[in-house]
C-alpha cells in the first residue's frame, strides 16, 4: 500500500518517528500478550516485599512481594485500552461534529460551533475528575466515555474549518458536476482531506486520555482495582515511596513506562504531520 | 471592536451558565444521589427528626431537597449568583464561597508565575533554535524541549518531590509558607511564600516551555522566509528593527493565540500539583472535597476554576488586538485585503494550539 510505503519512507528519514513506532509497537504486543506471558499473583508475603533486581525478579517486587515487572506488563493492557478507546471517541465525535458544521453551514453551524466554543473553554481535566467522582466506573468504556467529554471540540473546530473551504474549492464542484454519488464525495474527496488533522489529534488523543486516566488514579479518583500504572503509583506513594529509596523501582518504572509511551505517540505524530503535509514532505 | 468584545462576553457567561448546570444535574441525578446520600447518613447517625436532617441538607446544599428538580435548579442558579453555594458537608461551619475565596490566590499566584516563566523561557528558546537551526545547540535543545513536551506534569512533579525535597531536603515541598513566619506585608513571609512556590511553579514550566518553544520556533522559521523580511532586509533596515518589527511581532501572534488555549490546561494540571505539594489552592481542595464527597464544595472549586480561565481567556482576548491590529479595525483591514489572512493565521494557530498546549 502506498500509505505504508510513504510512512517507511519517511520514518526511515526521522529516527526519532522511527524509534516512536518502534516503541508503540511492542507497547501495543506487550498489551495484547502480557497477559499470556506472566500474571500478577496478589501474594502478600513480607519476606519477598522490595526485594532488589534479581534474575527472578528483574525489576525488584513491591512492599507486598510481587514482581515489578509482571505488574508492569499486565498493567499495559488497560491503560492503552482506556486510551485508544477514548481517542477513538473523540475522533468519531469531532469528525462528525465538524463535518455536519462545516459541510451544512448556516444556523447549524452557527449553533453547534457556539456548543463546540463552550466545550473547548470548560477546563477538560477538571470536568474529568468531577465526572469519574460521581460515576466511579471500573468499566473501561464508561471510562473512556469520561475522557473523551471535552476532547472532540478542538478536533471537530479543525475539521469544521477544513470542511468549511473543502465545500467551495474545486475539485468538490468538478466531483458534483460528474455526478459522482455522495460515498464518493465524502470518501474520496473529503475525508482524505481531513485524514491528517483527524490521525495526527488521534495519536494526541491517546497522549490526552492516558494522561487523564493515569491522573485519575493518582489521585484516587477512579477506583483503585486491579493492576496498572496509575494504580502502581499511586499504592506507590501512599506506601510511602518518595520518602524511601528501597521502593525506587516501584515507583520509578511504572513512570517510565508511561514516559515513554507518550514521548514515542508524539514523535510518531510528528511523522504523519510530515507524511500527509506536503509542504514538510522529504521527498 | 464592541462587537467582538460582546461575542467574547457572552461566551464567557454562557460557559459559566453550562458548568452550573451540568454540575447541578450531575449531582443531583446520577445513581447513588449525592442529597439522599447525605440524608441517610445523617439519618443512620440517629438523634435527628426528618425536618431537622431536611433543614441540614438544605443548609448544605443551599435549596429544598423535596422540592421539584426544577425549583431546586432556579433556587441554586439564583444562590450561585449572589456567590452562596451552600456549606461544607465537612466542615459544617464553613461557607463553600470562604472555602474557594481563600484558595483562588494561592492558584492564581502558581498558575501565573508557571504561565509567566514557561511564556518568556519558551519565547527566548524557541528564538534562538530558530534563528541558529544548523547549531549543535539548537539540535540538542530542539531534542530536549520535545522530549519534556510529551512528559505528563504530575510525573515531573512527583520526581521534584523524590530528588529536591525528601531526599535532600533542599526546598519546601508542602504548604504554601513555613509555619515559622507571621502572614502579612513583611520580608520573610513573601519571601517564604516564593520559596514554597519554586517546587510547584518549575513543575508546570519543566513541561510547559517546550511547547512554547516549539509553537515559537515553528512560527519564527515561518515567518523568517516571508516575502515581506526579505524585503525589509532589501531596503537596507538595521538588523534590529528587522528582527523586532518584522519579524518578532508577527511570530508572536500565535504565541497570544496559544496563551487562551493553554490556560484550561494550566488551570487543569493545579489539580494534580496542588495535591502533590499540599498546596491550598482551588485544585487541592477539588481533589478533597471529590475523595471525601463533600459535594458543594466541589462544585464550587470546579466553578471557580472554570470562572478563572474564562476570565484570563477574556484577558487574553481585549490584548489580542493590541498584539494584531487587524482585528481592532476589520473595515481597514479589508480595504487594505488583510481580514483573509488575518483570520487564516488565527484559524491555524488554533489548530496548532493544541499541540502546544
Amino acid at each position: 500500500m502506498k500509505f505504508f510505503r510513504d510512512l517507511w519512507r519517511i520514518c526511515r528519514g526521522d529516527k526519532p518517528a522511527l524509534i516512536g513506532a518502534i516503541v508503540i509497537l511492542i507497547y501495543i504486543v506487550v498489551a495484547i500478550a502480557g497477559p499470556f506471558a506472566t500474571h500478577v499473583g496478589y501474594v502478600k508475603n513480607p519476606a519477598l516485599a522490595y526485594l532488589p533486581p534479581s534474575a527472578k525478579y528483574p525489576l525488584g517486587t513491591d512492599f507486598l512481594g510481587n514482581s515489578v515487572l509482571s505488574e508492569l506488563i499486565i498493567g499495559t493492557r488497560p491503560i492503552m485500552e482506556v486510551g485508544i478507546a477514548a481517542a477513538v471517541m473523540v475522533v468519531t465525535v469531532g469528525v462528525i461534529v465538524g463535518l455536519v458544521a462545516g459541510y451544512l453551514g448556516g444556523a447549524v453551524d452557527q449553533v453547534v460551533m457556539r456548543i463546540t466554543d463552550v466545550f473547548l473553554t470548560i477546563p477538560g481535566l477538571p470536568l474529568v475528575i468531577v465526572i469519574a467522582a460521581i460515576v466511579r466506573t471500573t468499566n473501561p468504556f464508561v471510562l473512556a466515555a469520561i475522557l473523551s467529554v471535552t476532547g472532540w471540540a478542538g478536533l471537530a473546530r479543525a475539521v469544521r474549518s477544513q470542511a468549511l473551504s473543502l465545500r467551495t474549492s474545486d475539485f468538490i464542484d468538478a466531483a458534483k458536476v460528474q455526478g459522482l454519488p455522495l460515498r464518493n464525495i465524502v470518501g474520496r474527496q473529503l475525508l482524505p482531506n481531513i485524514g491528517p488533522y483527524v490521525a495526527i489529534h488521534f495519536l494526541l488523543a491517546v497522549t490526552d486520555a492516558i494522561y487523564a486516566e493515569v491522573g485519575l488514579y493518582l489521585l484516587g479518583v477512579a477506583p483503585i482495582t486491579g493492576t496498572n500504572w496509575g494504580i502502581m503509583i499511586n499504592l506507590a506513594i501512599s506506601q510511602g515511596a518518595l520518602y524511601t529509596s528501597q521502593s525506587a523501582l516501584y515507583l520509578f518504572s511504572p513512570m517510565l513506562a508511561i514516559v515513554f509511551l507518550q514521548v514515542a505517540l508524539v514523535y510518531f505524530s510528528r511523522a504523519m504531520d510530515r507524511l500527509f503535509n506536503p509542504r514538510l514532505r522529504v521527498q | 471592536m464592541a462587537a467582538f468584545i460582546a461575542k467574547r462576553l457572552a461566551l464567557a457567561l454562557v460557559t459559566i451558565w453550562a458548568v452550573v448546570t451540568l454540575t447541578f444535574f450531575m449531582v443531583r441525578l446520577m445513581p447513588g444521589n449525592a442529597m439522599s446520600y447525605l440524608e441517610s447518613q445523617l439519618a443512620a447517625q440517629g438523634g435527628l427528626t426528618t425536618s431537622e436532617i431536611a433543614a441540614k441538607v438544605q443548609e448544605a446544599y443551599g435549596v429544598q431537597p423535596k422540592g421539584p428538580l426544577w425549583h431546586q435548579y432556579l433556587s441554586y442558579l439564583g444562590n450561585a449568583a449572589h456567590g452562596n453555594f451552600g456549606t461544607s458537608i465537612l466542615d459544617p461551619g464553613k461557607t463553600v464561597l470562604s472555602v474557594i475565596v481563600g484558595a483562588l490566590p494561592w492558584t492564581l499566584l502558581v498558575v501565573g508565575l508557571a504561565l509567566l516563566v514557561s511564556f518568556v523561557l519558551g519565547v527566548m528558546v524557541g528564538t534562538l533554535i530558530a534563528a541558529f537551526p544548523q547549531s549543535l545547540l539548537a539540535k540538542i535543545a530542539t531534542g530536549v524541549v520535545s522530549f519534556l513536551a510529551a512528559v505528563p506534569n504530575y510525573l515531573v512533579a512527583l520526581v521534584l518531590i523524590y530528588l529536591v525535597a525528601d531526599q535532600e531536603h533542599a526546598l519546601p515541598a508542602s504548604g504554601p509558607y513555613a509555619l515559622t513566619v507571621t502572614p502579612g506585608w513583611n520580608v520573610s513571609f513573601i519571601g517564604s511564600v516564593l520559596q514554597h512556590a519554586i517546587l510547584p511553579v518549575l513543575s508546570y514550566v519543566i513541561v510547559a516551555f517546550g511547547g512554547w518553544a516549539l509553537t515559537m520556533k515553528g512560527s519564527v522559521s515561518t515567518i523568517m522566509g516571508a516575502d515581506y523580511v526579505r524585503a525589509g532586509e532589501s531596503w537596507g533596515l538595521s538588523r534590529y528593527r528587522v528582527t523586532r518589527s518584522y519579524i518578532g511581532r508577527n511570530a508572536m501572534l500565535p504565541m497570544v493565540t496559544n496563551l487562551g488555549l493553554s490556560l484550561g490546561y494550566m488551570f487543569g494540571g493545579s489539580v494534580f500539583i496542588e495535591t502533590f505539594f499540599v498546596y491550598p489552592g482551588l485544585g487541592y481542595y477539588l481533589v478533597q472535597s471529590v475523595n471525601q464527597r463533600d459535594y458543594p464544595v466541589m462544585m464550587g472549586c470546579f466553578l471557580l476554576i472554570t470562572i478563572a480561565v474564562v476570565v484570563s481567556n477574556l484577558i487574553v482576548d481585549l490584548v489580542y488586538p493590541l498584539v494584531d491590529p487587524r482585528i481592532m479595525s476589520p473595515g481597514r483591514a479589508r480595504r487594505i485585503g488583510l481580514t483573509a489572512s488575518g483570520q487564516a493565521v488565527e484559524a491555524d494557530a488554533q489548530t496548532a494550539g493544541r499541540s502546544a498546549a
